[in-house]
């Protein structure tokens, strides 16, 4: 069958049918226990979820909304709905009830999947805005035991309608699967967006299994890797490189214990593929920085000892030149002390190959895992293509680029500067918006359709894209310096005790400026070694110390950028870019139009030169109230090498 | 949480610290399946009363039968547990040097039927019986969503979840009756919510009667059934929390006199 299966469940049906029947096909801990389940099991509960959803009423080419924390019963959902030819709307666990609510009601959801009490409640905080969802379905109880509703209903429940139809219509489950074709929509993905509303990417089976050749081609995965699935459902890599790469190649699937529990669960699987957006790799290098400046004596000296090494051999292996022997043996060495122990610890002791996505990774955190022995690549690319368009290939890692065209994939850059993409990852259109779909997309005479990323950026002799920002973003001084906020910002961030930052310039401008977060925790930490006492955030982050310690920060990252472009003031902000707060979206990208909105009162007194600044913010606390903290932030500055 | 027989009945407890009267003549009974609180302003003898419940305090006067049977008063401290009551403290009681696990699975030793020799051994019943209780206490694990910090020092922990991890050694040891002294104190409002979600949890899932004790009023009067008022080492009220937040000696103690 695999020869001729075109969607999702055809490949789910196909390794189910071929598999030996104790083959695991996932595993998830439970009461600390990885309890495993096997192929044949996975079928039986997909089957029954799809023909218990046909009882109900659901009719190939309906929506249906899932939102929970990944779990087997969210798999086995989510190849149960394709399966009876409807198509999955992932939402974010933590989207609050409107959120959920415009995107369920514009996808035109007619059930929705909601995990958990906390879910359901929200659905019924805004049932009066969801007239087209027929019933609600969950499969966690907790807390759910009281509630006398008929609009939610048990997951168990449509498992048993399921079984009686397969009573009744044996075989009905198989048709089901064999009515699927490759152009059929398989998934709305709403993108987070920096502005406006999200839209809905649809993408068909053919997309998304593109997307899995693809990685298959680059990174060929088999039936004893694993695969632990973490990332938000509602975003696209999950999907891929998590349930795509289930059904196609027959990779384990691995559901955590709890959301909390992840990065040990990690350590405990080990996967063979990993991957991270870069917010995370980032704050594995502080989390590693800071461990190793807590750790023994011995091995704190062994990990300064050998990391030049490794920065070596990482450099010499991506500039071309073959390491010499001596440096070869000297790294074998520190692989042995230092960079294998290590990797076992960050749950990377069997990583083949790692990847990075989200808003760029400094190039110095990329050169730090691979001096470490990850084989950490780059993708780049957007919902709109079924995730990655470019990818690093083994031996051809670059750091500062975001790799070559994935296979199949094309790219050129149009004369604005823009990135455009073609190939068949590219999406069907957003859903009920053909303006956006029209705007987005460059039809050629050939007929071959292009994405417009938006994105700035160009490609490099050697093939390899290099991401510069987004075309809007890019921005100019009034001296008529080009700078990109981002690549600073990606550079700042690799000190651990920056958390985010915010660049700021522009044509009104003469010089560049920059609000940042520091990293709670880990300057905390710092402080508490230097015995300097705090207490809240905004206390530590107003303490002259930590004022000192980052901008040594600031000023090695100046270093490394042009005269005109360095960043000459900066404050240390009184709280931190908050996704709940709207300064940012759920993947961690700055909305930046908020935030000048937001803090355009500590942008201008820094132009000005004011010494200090009053703010007065709102903060909104976890149980819906509303307050104000009142302080005073500093503006530090810095003396910049031809600078006034 | 049909039956509405008494689990508890304090009958005339008195308690003097020389010639302090920490307690005079208190007298109340907790129903079984029911959330029952203790308020008062401080130093009204909510605590005391817990010490003598759970044995800690031997009182002068007065005797508490639990379940109908027997007097916690005359019941050496190390019994009272294995009849089927447990406790929290305000202060947080655990073996900070252990992880959460062990602190749980330590609370399991009153079920534990095999000797110190086979459990040595780990062999046969002694295993199968580690793997029973190992199981009990991940349950509550799972109950409590601590499994995050399942094998973390319970030393090095927040205090919001110290607390939690307290109330999961008070679980694991399947009490008929939990003491649940200031659950909530030091919390910030969120930690406060999530707690109360858990108690609420205990009683309806569980079955467990519940005897709290509570210095905020705001809470309390949410989620127990009915509320008994210290003031002074003595009743002053005891009833349903919409008679509570009504009674002019509990508005008094609590506003003081003006």
């Amino acid at each position: 069958m695999e020869a001729t299966a075109e969607t999702i469940p055809q490949f789910f049906l196909h390794q189910a049918q071929t598999r030996p029947p104790g083959k695991v096909a996932l595993r998830q801990k439970e009461l600390g226990i990885w309890r495993e389940f096997t192929w044949k099991e996975s079928y039986e509960q997909v089957k029954a979820f799809a023909l218990g959803l046909i009882a109900l009423g659901v009719r190939r080419g309906d929506k249906l909304a899932t939102v929970g924390d990944n779990d087997r019963q969210y798999l086995w959902a989510y190849l149960g709905l394709q399966a009876a030819g409807a198509a999955q709307v992932g939402l974010f666990t933590d989207a609050t009830a409107a959120e959920m609510a415009y995107i369920i009601d514009h996808c035109d959801a007619t059930f929705v999947l909601a995990k958990d009490q906390e879910q359901c409640d929200k659905l019924l905080d805004v049932r009066d805005r969801l007239p087209q969802v027929r019933r609600v379905i969950y499969w966690d109880e907790r807390g759910l035991w009281n509630y006398d509703e008929p609009w939610l209903m048990p997951y168990d429940e449509v498992l048993a309608l399921g079984r009686a139809l397969d009573e009744n219509e044996p075989g009905r489950f198989e048709t089901e699967v064999t009515l699927g074709r490759a152009d059929d929509l398989a998934l709305i993905c709403y993108t987070s967006g920096t502005t406006g509303l999200p839209k809905g990417v649809m993408l068909s089976h053919g997309n998304i299994l593109s997307a899995i050749r693809l990685y298959q081609a680059v990174d060929p995965r088999a039936d004893t890797d694993n695969h632990v699935s973490f990332m938000p459902m509602g975003w696209i890599a999950e999907p891929i490189l998590g349930i795509a790469a289930h059904v196609f190649a027959g990779v384990v699937m691995n559901f955590p214990e709890e959301p909390e529990t992840v990065r040990q669960n990690i350590c405990e699987i080990s996967p063979e593929m990993l991957f991270y957006n870069s917010r995370l790799w980032d704050s594995l290098v502080a989390t590693v920085q800071v461990r190793m400046n807590d750790a023994a004596w011995i091995n704190r000296n062994l990990y300064h000892r050998f990391l030049p090494i490794g920065y070596r051999m990482a450099d010499a292996r991506f500039g071309g030149t073959a390491p010499g022997a001596g440096l070869r043996a000297a790294y074998g060495l520190g692989d042995r002390l230092v960079f294998g122990p290590l990797r076992d610890q960050l749950g990377l002791a069997r990583v083949r190959a790692a990847y990075t996505a989200g808003s760029a990774l400094s190039p110095d955190a990329m050169r730090f895992f691979h001096a470490l022995g990850v084989n950490l690549k780059q993708i780049y690319g957007s919902t709109e293509v079924t995730g990655g368009a470019t990818i690093h290939r083994d031996g051809d890692i670059k750091f500062a680029s975001v790799g070559p065209p994935a296979p199949g994939i094309d790219i050129r850059i149009a004369p604005d500067g823009e990135v455009q993409i073609a190939g068949p990852t590219v999406m069907m259109g957003y859903y009920k918006d053909p303006e956006g779909t029209a705007r987005d997309m460059v039809v050629e005479p050939d007929g071959r359709r292009w994405f417009r990323t938006g994105d700035a950026g160009y490609i490099d002799g050697d093939g390899h894209v290099i991401y510069l920002d987004r075309v809007k973003d890019m921005l100019q001084l009034a001296g008529g310096e080009r700078f990109s906020p981002q690549f600073i910002e990606g550079r700042l961030k690799f000190s651990p005790y920056i958390r985010d930052v915010m660049v700021i310039g522009g044509e009104n401008r003469a010089f560049v400026t920059a609000l940042i977060i520091i990293d709670f925790e880990n300057t905390g930490q710092w402080a508490e070694k230097q015995r300097i006492p705090y207490t809240t955030f905004v206390d530590l982050s107003q303490r002259p110390p930590v004022y000192d310690l980052i901008r040594q920060a600031v000023e090695t990252v100046n270093e490394s950028l042009p005269p005109g472009a360095r960043v000459r003031r900066f404050v240390l902000m009184h709280k931190e870019f908050d996704a709940d707060e709207a300064e940012m979206t759920r993947t961690r990208k700055l909305r930046r139009n908020v935030l000048y909105e937001r803090y355009g009162d500590i942008v201008e007194a820094m132009y000005r030169g004011d010494p200090t600044i009053r703010v007065r913010a709102p903060v909104r606390y976890q149980d819906g109230r509303e307050g104000f903290i009142e302080t005073e932030i500093q503006v530090m500055s810095l003396d910049v090498a031809g600078g006034g | 949480m049909s039956s509405n027989s008494a689990i508890l009945n304090v009958e005339t407890v008195s308690l003097h610290f020389g010639a302090n009267a920490a307690l005079s003549d208190v007298s109340f009974d907790v129903l079984r399946g029911e959330i029952r609180a203790i308020i008062g302003p401080n130093g009204a003898g909510k605590t005391s009363i817990l010490n003598c419940i759970s044995g800690f305090y031997r009182p002068q006067q007065g005797r508490i039968l639990f379940k109908g049977a027997d007097d916690l008063t005359a019941t050496p401290t190390d019994r009272i547990a294995a009849l089927g009551l447990a406790r929290t403290f305000q202060n947080i009681a655990l073996y900070t040097g252990l992880s959460t696990l062990d602190n749980l699975m330590a609370a399991r030793h009153i079920h534990m039927k095999q000797g110190m020799l086979q459990s040595m051994l780990y062999w046969g019943p002694a295993r199968r019986e580690e793997v029973h209780h190992r199981r009990i206490v991940e349950e509550i694990i799972d109950f409590l969503e601590i499994a995050h910090i399942r094998k973390s020092i319970v030393g090095a922990l927040p205090y919001g979840l110290r607390k939690r991890v307290e109330l999961g050694r008070a679980l694991a040891m399947e009490p008929d009756l939990l003491l649940l002294d200031e659950p909530m104190a030091g919390m910030n409002v969120e930690e406060k919510e999530d707690m109360a979600r858990f108690i609420l949890d205990i009683y309806e899932r569980r079955g467990i009667t519940i005897v709290l004790i509570e210095h905020d009023m705001g809470l309390v009067m949410d989620i127990s059934d009915r509320v008994v008022v210290l003031d002074f080492g003595q009743t002053i009220a005891d009833g349903t929390p919409d008679d509570i937040k009504r009674d002019p000696k509990v508005i008094q103690a609590y506003l003081g006199e003006s």
